[in-house]
């Protein structure tokens, strides 16, 4: 065994990706090929003809089939695939006996704008029995039923594979992202070599090589030291290109290939590829160390065994899927839990990080923060996870970077490849360098590859490019500077936990603007509320000490009716002053309770704010006109307060009117109710609207209407609370229309 | 050869308490009085009700600060924005000493900015002295009529 130690270089080797295997213009000498067109005259044939049958290529092309079997035979295989639909994969017609008594398997298929007929040499006796096919697979699938991991799949598949094959050496492989084979299960006679648990680089197999894995299913060489049959003509005679074989069974292999074989000491070999979901997950290979036919019908076992593998892998493969990714979820979920508890958003990424670990299995985690950073775990030190960052920053456009080989990507990593050759880093925020980061140890893995996989160069005289390596000696490699690989699906929940991390950024953004609209708000209020102290409650006490002046400073001399007047002056002042004092609580009132929201009938609300203002009406002359009106929920005192101000404004506006007409009604918008109070009033002038509902706002001279102004301030704040607007519309002499609406759905 | 003087004021406790204050002050000009800013505009442009008045303009105009519908800023704004009052001198006079208020009547060209005193003694004196100054000493621009008080 050779050990060395390397920080793994890219293992290209892909000379071989060249070679146009799918058209070798040569087949396998164990049977041989005609190529038809559809009215089954030989267009081309392999030039074995003649060996095995006694018929020369060159009499029989041109000529029908039965030219070659003689027409009862030629009958036969046209009415076999007459009955058979015959497409791009191969098929069984029959098992025919030709010149000196030699037995032939008939497989056709249609490819190339050709017929293709392969006869295989059948070495047994008696036509091949499909029917072991459904014995094996029913048992199989049994079999497959109990087993609990990929790898004992694996193993039972060898198992039958070789019992079906008799091969020396069965083994399943399955493929890494980089392309690398490494042998998962093995069933081999004992005088064979074990391969089990070894590697093989991606460029054993080449490129296009497996795009035929994918294509054709199963492979046979039968004999890695045969010599090819060329094929007569050596074109497509139908599209005048190489005939393109890549469904053939008897499909020549690569010279590259063979040699290789050799090298391995295998003379026969045969492939089933395992196709996952459209992929090649893996091969089952198996070898013989002397030439071994497979028969078509223990080819086609073999290949539905491969399938039945593949399929029970993919279903295994999901579920283990599904497990990880409920896992993963069922982390993230209680962290954001966690994260929503407090307001700060550090100290709450503090109380989660060891979920956070658990979260990317990882070994370390940094929040970087506002310049804050939070470690937790190994992790590099501050000054590096800094410098790392930068260079994230000006290096990674996606939402989510990721590597399990740091180092390999920022060589400064290099100093720290112990505790993070594998980096997660997400940043949770589009315009503040806000970063989060999981580190992943190095894992100092060693690979034992089938042969040094960098020294391909070998056998003498050959060009290099064209030799397999010659040695399948294990050679160990230790690779450094790498970590676990990053999970898809821990990768995919990192986006989404990055981006409910947003949405709580997003939403603690709202409610601090909500906060800070609410400040504003009340820092007005607070402003009208010095202003109208200042101002509005300066004037009823200048009135009262001016004309208290007067009536001390006329001592008797002016006349009776003068001082009386001064006397009603003060009283309506200290009156007004008082009213004022009670708005102005009531209004700051408002902006503090909470909504109690219930149920109002709004006929009934209108009734009691009637008798309220039965003192101010007496004597007046109102018709008072009451439509149907709906029950709202909304609380129930606010909004009797608003409904008062709007009738007893109504009732105000219209005392100058003989008859006053006030109107209550109520609209269906839909998602609000609509209340309105109309009146045959003094109006307004609608230039002056947008003042009517600003604190201590009046459009009416004082002596014309008496109020402080705050009325319809305090309408319009009961209202709004409720998530409704007010609005009015008027002609002045006209009257006027007050109306507000409710939400149907409140939400408070 | 007396003067008239434009009382803008809407409270009629204020409008009787700054009468009785130019009628201590002994003054003889006639005082014309508009009870918000919207009448006040129509006065000084002849308009509406004052249409067929004498044209010219008032020695001085005492403007209330707070006012139904237009309000004092607002008629300041009008004033010194016509080419034909803008130099007619401006005292607003109120109840408010907000800092905002006096910065805003003074960017908008006001001449005097009086807060009116709770103390009646100082509220006449204050009156007074504006009158005086304004309605006699003060040589108003030309263009201001001289209204000769009918006898």
């Amino acid at each position: 065994m050779t050990v060395v130690t390397t920080t793994s270089h890219d293992l290209d080797l892909s000379s071989c990706d060249k070679e146009p295997i799918h058209t070798p213009g040569s087949i396998q000498p164990h049977g041989f090929l005609l190529a038809l067109s559809k009215e089954l005259t030989v267009l081309q044939a392999s030039d074995n003809l003649s060996s095995l049958t006694g018929v020369c290529v060159e009499d029989l092309l041109g000529q029908p089939l039965a030219h070659l079997l003689g027409a009862g035979l030629a009958e036969r295989i046209k009415a076999a695939l007459a009955q058979s639909e015959v497409g791009q994969r191969p098929i069984f017609l029959c098992t025919v006996e030709l010149a000196r008594g030699a037995r032939f398997d008939v497989l056709a298929h249609h490819h190339d704008g050709l017929l293709m007929l392969e006869f295989e040499k059948a070495e047994q006796e008696g036509p091949a029995d499909l029917r072991y096919l459904y014995r094996k697979v029913g048992d199989f699938l049994l079999k497959l039923n109990n087993a609990s991991t990929v790898v004992e799949m694996a193993r039972l598949a060898a198992q039958d594979i070789c019992a079906v094959t008799g091969y020396g050496r069965v083994m399943v492989y399955s493929f890494d992202p980089e392309g690398h084979g490494h042998v998962l299960a093995e069933c081999r006679s004992d005088d064979y070599h074990s391969y089990l648990g070894q590697r093989f680089p991606a460029t054993d197999i080449p490129r296009q090589a497996r795009e035929l894995y994918l294509l054709n299913r199963i492979r046979l060489i039968q004999d890695a030291s045969y010599t090819p049959a060329r094929l007569v003509p050596p074109l497509n005679p139908v599209t005048g290109k190489a005939t393109d074989l890549s469904f053939a069974s008897l499909r020549s292999v690569s010279p590259v290939h063979l040699q290789y074989m050799r090298n391995m000491g295998t003379m026969a070999s045969m492939s089933v590829s395992l196709i996952v979901k459209g992929k090649l997950w893996g091969l089952i290979s198996c070898h013989h160390d002397t030439p071994s036919p497979v028969a078509f019908d223990k080819r086609t076992a073999c290949e539905q065994l491969g399938q039945i593998l593949a399929m029970c892998i993919g279903s295994r493969e999901d579920a283990d899927e599904l497990q990880f990714r409920l896992e993963v979820r069922r982390v993230m979920v209680s962290m954001l839990g966690g994260l929503t508890h407090g307001a700060d958003f550090i100290d709450n990424m503090s109380s989660v990080l060891p979920s956070l670990l658990q979260f990317a299995r990882a070994g370390g985690v940094a929040v970087l923060y506002d310049d804050r950073l939070l470690v937790h775990g190994d992790a590099p030190g501050e000054a590096q996870i800094e410098e790392l960052v930068a260079w994230l920053g000006m290096n990674t456009h996606a939402d989510v970077f990721h590597t399990d080989k740091l180092s390999r990507v920022f060589a400064p990593a290099a100093a720290y490849t112990k505790v993070a050759s594998g980096l997660l880093a997400m940043p949770i925020s589009r315009i503040h360098k806000h970063y989060l980061l999981w580190f992943r140890p190095e894992t100092v893995h060693t690979i034992d590859w089938a042969g040094n996989p960098y020294d391909k160069a070998a056998a003498n005289g050959t060009p290099p490019q064209l030799s397999p390596r010659t040695s399948f000696d294990s050679w160990r490699e230790t690779i450094h500077g790498t970590s676990a690989p990053w999970h898809s699906g821990e990768i995919e929940m990192a986006v989404e936990f990055r981006s409910a991390l947003l949405g709580l950024a997003l939403e603690r953004a709202e409610q601090m603007a909500e906060l800070a609209e609410d400040l504003g708000r009340a820092n007005k209020e607070l402003e009208a509320f010095s202003y109208s102290v200042s101002h509005d409650l300066r004037a009823p006490l200048r009135h009262i000490v001016g004309f208290s002046d007067l009536l001390l400073e006329a001592a008797g001399n002016d006349s009776l009716e003068k001082r009386q007047r001064f006397l009603k002056n003060i009283k309506e002042s200290a009156r007004l002053a008082g009213k004022l004092v009670d708005d102005l609580l009531s209004f700051s009132q408002m902006g503090r309770a909470a909504l109690r929201p219930t149920e109002i009938a709004m006929a009934d609300m209108v009734r009691s704010c009637l008798d309220k203002l039965s003192i101010e009406t007496r004597g007046r002359n109102i018709e008072w006109d009451i439509g149907p009106l709906p029950t709202l929920k909304a609380d129930p005192s606010f909004l009797q307060l608003a409904l008062y101000n709007l009738l007893s404004n109504a009732v105000k506006f219209t005392g100058q009117k003989e008859l006053a007409v006030i109107r209550v009604s109520a609209q269906d918008n839909d998602h609000e109710w609509v209340i309105s109070v109309a009146d045959n009033g003094a109006g307004f002038n609608m230039d002056y609207v947008h003042k009517l509902f600003g604190v201590f706002q009046r459009l009416h001279r004082m002596e014309d209407f008496q109020g402080t102004g705050i009325g319809l301030a305090n309408v319009r704040r009961i209202i709004e609370r409720h998530g409704g607007r007010v609005w009015a519309q008027s002609q002045p002499g006209q009257g006027a229309t007050f109306s507000f609406s409710i939400p149907k759905e409140l939400n408070d | 050869m007396l003067k008239p003087i434009l009382l803008v004021e809407d409270n009629p406790h204020d409008l009787e308490l700054t009468l009785i204050a130019l009628e201590k002050s002994q003054l003889a000009n006639e005082v014309i009085i508009a009870r918000d800013g919207a009448e006040a505009l129509d006065y000084l442009r002849c308009e509406g009700d004052f249409a067929k008045r004498q044209v010219g303009n008032p020695a001085v105009i005492l403007l209330d600060l707070k006012l139904p519908k237009v309000d004092g800023l607002e008629v300041l704004k009008v004033i010194r924005s016509t080419p034909s009052l803008k130099s007619v001198p401006v005292v607003m006079l109120t109840s408010s000493r907000e800092e905002q208020d006096l910065l805003r009547s003074y960017e908008l060209g006001v001449n005097a900015y009086v807060v009116k005193p709770v103390d009646f003694g100082e509220f006449v004196r204050a009156i007074a002295d504006l009158g005086i100054f304004w309605a006699v000493l003060n040589e108003p621009p030309p263009g201001s009529y001289r209204y000769i008080k009918p006898h």
